[in-house]
């Protein structure tokens, strides 16, 4: 996405004074791009656009449309500080109402998606649209383990998908982010998380949740799980600290207004064969149970170790993690990531292989019948249901836990 | 040279004419006299260290007061200020900060530095008074400091080893290789044992003994552990490699994806 500074107008800004909607982009081909402009314009007048991007797009559309550049992308596809400092300094300076940020690949979105995202926000009843992909049922497995669990139980927001590539901005909304942004600038941390779907549900604004139908998955660099998990996770985890205050008081679960039709999954694919992931899955599992006790020791209460040792026995299509299990561990990683127990980089390595021991009981109950949404649904009520235990830790952590 | 031999062959008129009683108490007042030469000497040294021991008990106290008056004001004086807030605020949540608040670490910082000011100039006292006792003057301050020098080094090399050994064991279980704990071992090890020669360096203990000892002994697990990957561990670890090259190889054909063989539903992560 693109970065904050060397952003230079191409069309001379003084011509139009205001325009209705500034569209970030990410570093695409210019077909990709073609296509998006083709999209946006169905549902806009050319006008009210602004489009910024970090390349300098060529369009054979109408020349009234006003584009600027950014610099040059870091090449990260989630959207980090940085994209959100630039889209509000862009905003600003365009006098644009609302925003519209749009991840690699977003091409792939349908244009009632790219202008539902936009007009949600334009309108002034929204401040942030997030959108609700239609995936694969065993596509963004951390976020259905642990980010949409975790942001349900603790800022009551039903957003299916807290880490979207895309979002829409109201003016106000953006500015927040780009504040929570420019700390983490200051220290030369321009890839850092945002959690915008936290920011808004602490400032009070308004969220809307809009099913977006399919989208392609960006081809990321480097996106190994023992990179990716520690990487947001750690981040959510960092997020929820400094977010203490707000989330440890009790308070009904919010209603996301779900603007096009309700989420209906995605119909079962081939069959799937399960088997041959959840194998080396389980392995992995088990070489890590039966190495990292002396660190998980240091984390997770005797139960929940009870609980480890129980399934660690469990063989091949009937291994299950407990739902309650599973909420314990990430809760207790959470804590022992406040606390410091030991050092976050090792606390979040040591919590991929019990990850993967979920996604391999994810898969097996998938495997069995059950619909994928309906497992994840459960596994947020379950944090949502416990959400007790980490208050008490999170506020008394050396009273005793047997 | 005859003279010499004539005067050695001579009985001593003295010692001839003193009795056998006479001998045995001249031997007692002389021994007598040594005895309490010594005690004397002894109680010198001990009345002129003396003063050097209260003011190194007197220091250490003192000073410990101090410190801990000075690290409850410092603390009850940042949290006034709200001085974890603002740092939070300015400089975000980093991995290397400790577990406690700063303004706490502040505050034991202060109190320690007390004790070790209060610590340094007892030493110091005592050394002085030690100095000026004894004949040659043996300086006890620089030894004592090669000490602390050593306990640190004990300390940081103890970390060290704790903090690789976990990082490679974690690294290597999520990798998936089966001798995962005999590395993290290995590490472990091969730190502690380089911990421990350089304290004993930093002591001056064993000199080349020591070195000797270290160079064998770290040879030695360089050795075990290259013998046991090399030739124990081949058929392991030539599985583990090709199991991982695969791996590297699916992940560059797809990032991110795991497909399943005979299905079009890949396993996305994130």
């Amino acid at each position: 996405m693109a970065t904050t500074d060397s952003i230079s107008d191409i069309a001379a800004p003084s011509v139009r004074s205001s325009a209705g909607l500034l569209v970030l982009l990410s570093d695409m081909p210019q077909e990709q791009f073609r296509d998006i402009l083709a999209k946006l314009t169905a549902s806009f007048e050319t006008e009210d656009l602004i489009i910024a991007g970090p390349e300098l797009l060529q369009t054979d559309s109408d020349p009234a449309l006003r584009m600027v550049r950014a610099a040059a992308t870091n090449g990260s596809w989630i959207l980090n500080a940085a994209d959100f400092v630039n889209a509000y300094q862009l905003a600003v300076k365009n006098e644009a109402h609302g925003i519209l940020i749009l991840g690699p690949e977003s091409h792939s979105l349908g244009s009632s998606a790219l202008g539902g995202l936009a007009s949600a926000v334009l309108t002034g009843s929204t401040d942030l649209a997030v959108p609700r992909y239609e995936l694969q049922p065993h596509a963004r497995l951390i976020t259905s383990a642990i980010l949409y669990p975790l942001t349900r139980a603790l800022f009551g927001s039903r957003v299916r998908f807290p880490l979207a590539l895309d979002l829409g901005l109201s003016l106000r909304m953006a500015e927040r982010l780009a504040v929570a942004a420019h700390r983490f600038n200051t220290l030369n941390q321009d890839d850092a998380l945002l959690w915008p779907v936290n920011e808004a549900a602490v400032a009070g604004f308004t969220i809307n949740q809009l099913d977006v139908g399919p989208r392609a998955q960006p081809q990321g660099i480097g996106n190994e799980l023992n990179t990716i998990l520690p990487q947001v996770t750690g981040s959510l985890f960092s997020d929820i600290e400094a977010k203490a205050a707000f989330w440890q008081r009790s308070r009904p679960l919010q209603t996301v207004a779900d603007l096009h039709s309700p989420f209906t999954p995605a119909p079962p694919g081939p069959s799937f064969e399960a088997a041959a992931e959840i194998v080396p899955m389980l392995q992995a599992f088990r070489l890590a149970y039966t190495n990292l006790q002396e660190i998980w020791q240091l984390v997770l209460p005797p139960s929940s170790l009870v609980g480890l040792k129980r399934i660690s026995a469990t063989d091949g299509a009937g291994f299950r993690m407990p739902d309650g299990l599973w909420v314990r561990i990430v809760y207790d990683f959470l804590l022992a990531h406040r606390l410091r127990t030991i050092n976050r980089g090792h606390l979040l390595g040591a919590m991929i292989p019990l990850y993967l021991a979920w996604v391999a009981s994810h898969l097996n109950i998938v495997s069995s019948g059950t619909e994928p949404e309906l497992h994840i649904e459960s596994v947020a009520a379950a944090f949502e249901a416990d959400k007790t235990y980490l208050v008490s830790r999170w506020r008394w952590p050396d009273r005793f836990n047997p | 040279m005859q003279h010499v031999f004539a005067m050695m062959l001579q009985p001593d008129p003295y010692q001839a004419s003193q009795p056998l009683y006479a001998d045995n108490v001249s031997m007692w007042r002389h021994m007598s006299g040594a005895l309490h030469q010594s005690l004397y000497r002894v109680v010198t040294l001990l009345t002129t260290i003396l003063p050097g021991v209260l003011a190194f008990i007197v220091s250490l106290c003192v000073f410990t007061a101090i410190g801990m008056v000075l690290s409850a004001l410092l603390r009850r004086l940042l949290v006034a200020a709200r001085f974890d807030d603002r740092f939070a605020r300015s400089h975000g949540s980093v991995a290397w900060a400790p577990s406690s608040s700063l303004s706490d670490s502040i505050a034991r910082i202060s109190f320690w530095a007390s004790v070790l000011l209060g610590l340094i100039i007892g030493v110091s006292a005592f050394d002085a008074a030690y100095a000026t006792a004894a004949a040659p003057s043996s300086s006890f301050l620089p030894y004592f400091t090669r000490i602390v020098g050593a306990v640190f080094l004990l300390v940081a090399g103890t970390l060290i080893a704790r903090f690789l050994a976990r990082s490679v064991l974690i690294g290597a279980v999520n990798e998936q290789l089966q001798y995962a704990r005999f590395l993290s071992l290995g590490v472990k090890w091969l730190v502690l044992v380089l911990t421990s020669a350089m304290v004993l360096d930093h002591l001056q203990i064993g000199g080349l003994v020591v070195e000797l000892a270290f160079g064998i002994l770290f040879g030695g697990i360089v050795l075990t552990l290259a013998l046991a990957i090399g030739l124990g561990s081949r058929d392991l670890v030539s599985r583990s490699l090709e199991s991982h090259a695969e791996r590297s190889n699916e992940r560059s054909a797809a990032p991110m994806a795991s497909p399943v063989p005979g299905s079009a539903d890949p396993i996305l992560h994130i």
